[in-house]
């Protein structure tokens, strides 16, 4: 390892540290300066540049699903990367196969014009999560609420109302994934 | 809203819960849950098979004795490895070099009771007249420490899922058959050391394939 990528994972090291240890300024240091890094492993494997910020934003949600998983006397750089690299082609790999968000507003589109078997497939997912996260996706995906405004109802930043519907919109995937299977 | 922005409230989230639960690590539960697996597979000894009557007798003979310790040192050596697959990019440690001992001990014995027995004998030590039990009974023993140790592992972060539950399942194959070996009157190498190997090497798989549906994240 060169000198500088040395001092950087040192710096890193002691953010991360200092983090889970409960300093959260040190916390969002540590992931901002990792975004960048996250991002340009991404883009490596993921060639619409549409899909790159959502895979970044769920690398993000897994590392922090997973933080605990750092040996804090070992350097931070490689099990951040290997995080990145798992979630990214992780990632890829289920949007080449699995229902795009697109297509699941789709069939909430569909509510509309009458085809009542696919709504009523998205109805019944939706049953499956827990009503908070459920209300969020069907103010968001199904009335077209921005985060911001539902956020404002609920007493939630717009960021969490952000996080709540990538979530949710995770587990509906999974949940269709698992019954195709 | 621009995408930048969203990724800078994902940040801003994120860093108001910096501090991990303070019992995340998958170690914080390893003790207990594995004690757990383990009594399951002592419960189902003693309801299933029991000790043989002479026991203590039959592990005073060192090849004997073999059969015992060599598949509790490969879980014990198995253990450090499932643990580390599962924290991303943590070395494997000298246990990944020290593992591969067992199967040159097994093997090692095999070829020492091969060359030491009559031509007319191999044969007979080799069949013997338990595969049918020692095969269903070694995997059926490991079940309950293969389930302990998933349980545990789903809480780290396995970039090899399969690996990982493969370690879980060597872990309590060789736990499993340290058990067994207490009821199986089987006590050539010429036995042992092929069909034992065997049942660990289902309980690996076993592993792995729990490792694969439980093990993603």
């Amino acid at each position: 390892m060169d000198p500088q990528m040395t001092t950087r994972d040192d710096l890193w090291s002691d953010l991360l540290r200092r983090a889970l240890g409960g300093d959260g300024p040190c916390y969002a240091r540590f992931l901002h300066e990792a975004t960048p890094v996250i991002r340009k492993i991404v883009r490596a494997r993921c060639t619409v540049e549409a899909e790159v910020e959502d895979i970044v934003q769920e690398v993000l949600l897994a590392v922090h699903a997973k933080r605990h998983t750092w040996r804090s006397d070992l350097p931070v750089s490689p099990w951040l990367y290997a995080i990145a690299r798992y979630k990214a082609a992780d990632a890829a790999r289920r949007r080449r196969v699995a229902v795009p968000i697109e297509d699941v507003v789709e069939t909430l589109e569909d509510e509309a014009t009458g085809d009542v078997t696919a709504a009523r497939d998205l109805a019944r997912l939706l049953e499956g999560i827990d009503p908070r996260a459920a209300g969020i996706v069907r103010a968001v995906g199904v009335e077209g609420e921005s985060a911001g405004e539902v956020g404002a109802r609920l007493g939630m930043s717009e960021g969490a109302v952000r996080v709540a519907y990538h979530r949710a919109m995770t587990k509906l995937r999974q949940m269709a994934e698992a019954e195709d299977d | 809203m621009t995408e930048k922005t969203t990724t800078d409230d994902l940040i801003a989230t994120l860093a108001g819960d910096p501090a991990p639960a303070p019992k995340a690590a998958p170690e914080a539960l390893l003790l207990r849950r594995l004690a757990l697996g383990v009594a399951g597979t002592l419960v189902l000894f003693f309801a299933l098979l029991g000790p043989r009557p002479d026991v203590l007798a039959a592990l005073a003979d060192p090849v004997v004795l073999a059969k015992t310790v060599l598949p509790f040192v490969l879980a014990l050596l198995a253990l450090p490895l499932a643990l580390n697959a599962a924290r991303p990019a943590a070395p494997r440690g000298w246990p990944a070099q020290a593992i591969w001992v067992l199967p040159m001990a097994a093997l090692s014995l095999f070829m020492l009771a091969y060359a030491t027995h009559a031509p007319a004998d191999r044969l007979r030590l080799f069949v013997g007249h338990s595969i049918p039990v020692c095969m269903p009974a070694i995997v059926t023993l490991s079940l309950p420490v293969t389930a302990a140790l998933i349980s545990v592992l789903r809480r780290g972060a396995p970039l090899n899922p399969m690996a990982c539950g493969a370690f879980a399942g060597l872990v309590a194959g060789g736990l499993a058959t340290t058990v067994y070996s207490t009821f199986c009157t089987e006590d050539s190498p010429l036995f042992y050391s092929v069909w034992y190997s065997l049942g660990i090497a289902l309980a690996a798989g076993v592993g792995a394939w729990a490792g694969r549906r439980w093990l993603t994240w």
